[in-house]
């Protein structure tokens, strides 16, 4: 391998694992909004992600509709679908005094019926390509080719991630979340509708899915094992500390440039195991992971 | 006591004697009118399109022989079960087959996990299998004295016969090879390192990429550093939609050869690679004789709308792996024919042992020997630019052999 090799790879590795890792970011955001007030790991994170492909994809092909019709119905869809889980399963299981397992295993339910609702349509039979309204032509910066796709992608990713901050720190909702997941009881002491804050939680995991959904379907193509994807967003998750938000920022596009970078400068069969290994190394040195605050101890 | 033993010996004596013929006469699933054929595959679920017109087809072959009198005087009986490309569902349906249903032999599986799995219960029950279009190398080496597949190509024979194309038509003498890094790519990649071995003077770069990949920057970007002629994809379709857009966008200009993997559906490859633009410099592999548009096939395609009219009037019918069901129903039909009137398995067993049959669909003969139950060695190769097919004329052939 030559130096201008390494230049290229290197530049290449770091720019479209920015693009990748941004999208892993948002399904962080997703997984870690959800846990943080809830204590449940979404384990229908990918599945949810999915089905925003398939609504997408069902109004662009089947139903025709311009994509900025798309766009919405995709958005409030998806949220809708969290919001509806939240309100009819787990809200039940709450009120019957369940457990977190309990609710684990609410979000595997939901994971399957909505992979079995997907193939029942039809349109997961083959791998298909939702249109990009972006151009996909190519865009050179430095050594590395990108497509404006690309740009697009990375562009409204860290805008959301951006809009996401100022919620959570400037409006009443926001406060109210980041209330609940420090202490529910407290939060609710001071007037805070729990029932309320987790449907809007859940709501939002719907809504950053959706968005993750549209940027990146262009680019990958959908089937309905696609929701594999949510794994590097727990292991985002896992190695940026699992209840901190801007933690799953930092391992998203940790893992998603580790990938690229392990896939050009040691083996594209070790891609897959790169975001695993890099969750044993945070676990080994800082179990908290990366942005995860002082380690805390629970009296039992 | 004394004749009391003499009869049980001669008992003994009689029952021995008797035996080869008693055994003849209990294989299951034969009787002096008719043979019972088990088949499966796919016919629902996400992996319905591997199977569910190949079934079709092997059922009009099948009908078709016993409108013409059957075999020996007997006609063809069908059992059909539904695996949906699935081991768990495969097994049960043989198990059903082979044990209530007590067929003669077993004719099914178009997908190989689901096959391999299969193995070892059909080695125990002594049931003849040939697959449908399950290249099944798992369960084909070692080989199995009960066990045939391939009619649609081995993976292992895909792939030399890929690096054959490369290197014979395209002039390539270095190819880059993107294969998968599960038991298919490395029953691939053997083949294809066999061939360019043969070949001698061919260099094979080699990147092995997991199924499930969604950024594929890393292989491509690697194999563009190091400067193929030519590059072979025999990943899925999903991958290699995304690797042909990634070539593209990385300006990579060498011509692409795809093989049968990933070639299930074409128009909706060229609308995954984001339009014919991607596909300037493309080939497809096949396994069929010719191009199915090919006046030497018509009657494949005619056969299917007389006998499934309302099917194939709907779009996606017939599957484009239906012809690969009637290769399979043919080799069923010959080695019945060559096990002659007294039918048993360990016969029709021996007939296949030593088959050749030129079955005038496939790109070369069927053609089994003691030491290779696998059918079908050779492929086609098809300058696809996204809208126009145009044959490349000739066949390919893969020289990998078992070696015990």
């Amino acid at each position: 391998m030559s130096w201008s090799d390494i230049w290229l790879f290197l530049q290449q590795g770091i720019l479209s694992g920015l693009v990748s890792g941004s999208i892993y970011a948002l399904l962080a955001i997703a997984v870690v909004t959800v846990f943080k007030t809830t204590d449940v790991p979404n384990f229908a994170q990918g599945e949810i992600f999915m089905v925003g492909g398939y609504i997408a994809l069902f109004m662009l092909l089947v139903a025709n509709a311009p994509y900025w019709a798309t766009i919405i119905v995709t958005l409030f869809g998806v949220a809708l679908v969290t919001l509806l889980f939240e309100r009819v399963a787990l809200e039940k299981v709450i009120s019957s005094r369940g457990t977190p397992v309990h609710m684990v295993i609410a979000t595997l339910g939901l994971a399957y019926v909505l992979k079995g609702a997907v193939r029942q349509t039809g349109l997961g039979d083959a791998p298909r390509s939702l249109p990009s309204p972006i151009s996909t032509d190519v865009v050179m910066i430095g050594d590395a080719f990108l497509t404006y796709l690309d740009l697009v992608i990375f562009g409204v990713a860290v805008t959301t991630m951006a809009l996401l901050y100022v919620m959570f720190n400037y409006t009443r909702i926001g406060k109210a979340m980041r209330a609940v997941g420090m202490n529910a009881r407290a939060a609710q002491l001071v007037g805070v509708n729990l029932r309320r804050v987790r449907m809007a939680v859940w709501a939002l995991a719907g809504l950053v899915s959706a968005i993750s959904a549209l940027l990146i379907m262009p680019k990958i193509l959908i089937t309905p094992d696609i929701g594999h994807i949510a794994i590097l967003a727990f292991a985002a998750a896992i190695v940026g500390g699992i209840a901190s938000i801007p933690g799953a920022v930092v391992g998203g596009f940790l893992i998603g440039i580790t990938e690229n970078l392990v896939g050009l400068f040691v083996s594209t069969n070790a891609i897959v195991l790169a975001p695993f290994l890099a969750i044993l190394i945070v676990l080994l040195l800082r179990p908290q992971g990366l942005l995860g605050g002082k380690l805390q101890v629970k009296k039992v | 006591m004394i004749s009391i033993r003499k009869l049980a010996l001669a008992t003994m004596v009689a029952s021995l004697g008797w035996a080869p013929l008693t055994l003849a006469q209990s294989d299951p699933g034969v009787t002096d009118t008719t043979i019972r054929i088990g088949l499966f595959s796919p016919l629902s679920g996400p992996g319905m399109a591997y199977g569910f017109d190949v079934v079709n087809a092997a059922k009009m072959w099948y009908d078709k022989v016993n409108k013409e009198g059957g075999i020996h005087g007997r006609k063809i009986e069908l059992v059909i079960e539904d695996t949906r490309c699935n081991a768990n569902d495969l097994l049960a349906a043989v198990k059903k087959l082979v044990e209530q249903d007590r067929v003669f032999l077993l004719n099914g599986g178009s997908c190989s996990a689901a096959v391999v799995a299969a193995r070892e219960y059909i080695e125990r029950s002594r049931v003849p299998h040939l697959m449908l279009n399950a290249s099944g190398d798992g369960a084909l080496y070692p080989p199995s004295r009960y066990i045939y597949g391939a009619f649609s190509i081995s993976q292992h024979a895909l792939g030399g016969s890929a690096v054959q194309f490369a290197a014979e038509h395209l002039k390539a003498k270095k190819i880059g090879y993107i294969n998968h890094d599960d038991a298919y790519g490395t029953w691939n990649l053997t083949g294809a390192r066999a061939q360019a071995d043969h070949l001698g003077d061919v260099q094979l770069i080699v990147q092995s990429i997991n199924p499930n990949i969604s950024d594929v920057t890393a292989p491509m970007l690697k194999i563009r550093a190091a400067n193929p002629d030519a590059l072979v994809l025999t990943t899925y379709a999903r991958p290699a939609a995304l690797i042909i857009r990634k070539a593209r966008e990385l300006g990579f200009n060498k011509p692409i050869i795809l093989t049968v993997t990933g070639t299930a559906d074409l128009t909706q490859l060229v609308e995954n690679v984001g339009g014919p633009a991607a596909l300037q410099n493309f080939y497809v592999q096949d396994v069929l004789r010719a191009l199915p548009s090919d006046p030497s096939l018509a009657w494949v395609y005619e056969m299917y709308q007389q006998y499934y009219p309302e099917l194939a009037a709907k779009p996606g019918h017939p599957q484009s792996y239906m012809p690969y069901g009637l290769s399979s129903a043919m080799a069923v039909v010959q080695a019945l024919k060559d096990a002659g009137p007294d039918l048993t398995r360990e016969k029709f067993l021996d007939a296949l042992e030593n088959m050749t049959l030129e079955t005038g669909i496939m790109a070369g003969p069927i053609q089994f020997t003691p030491n290779d139950h696998a059918a079908l060695k050779s492929a086609i190769y098809i300058k696809f630019d996204g809208k126009n097919q145009e044959l490349i004329p000739g066949s390919y052939k893969s020289i990998w052999e078992y070696k015990p």
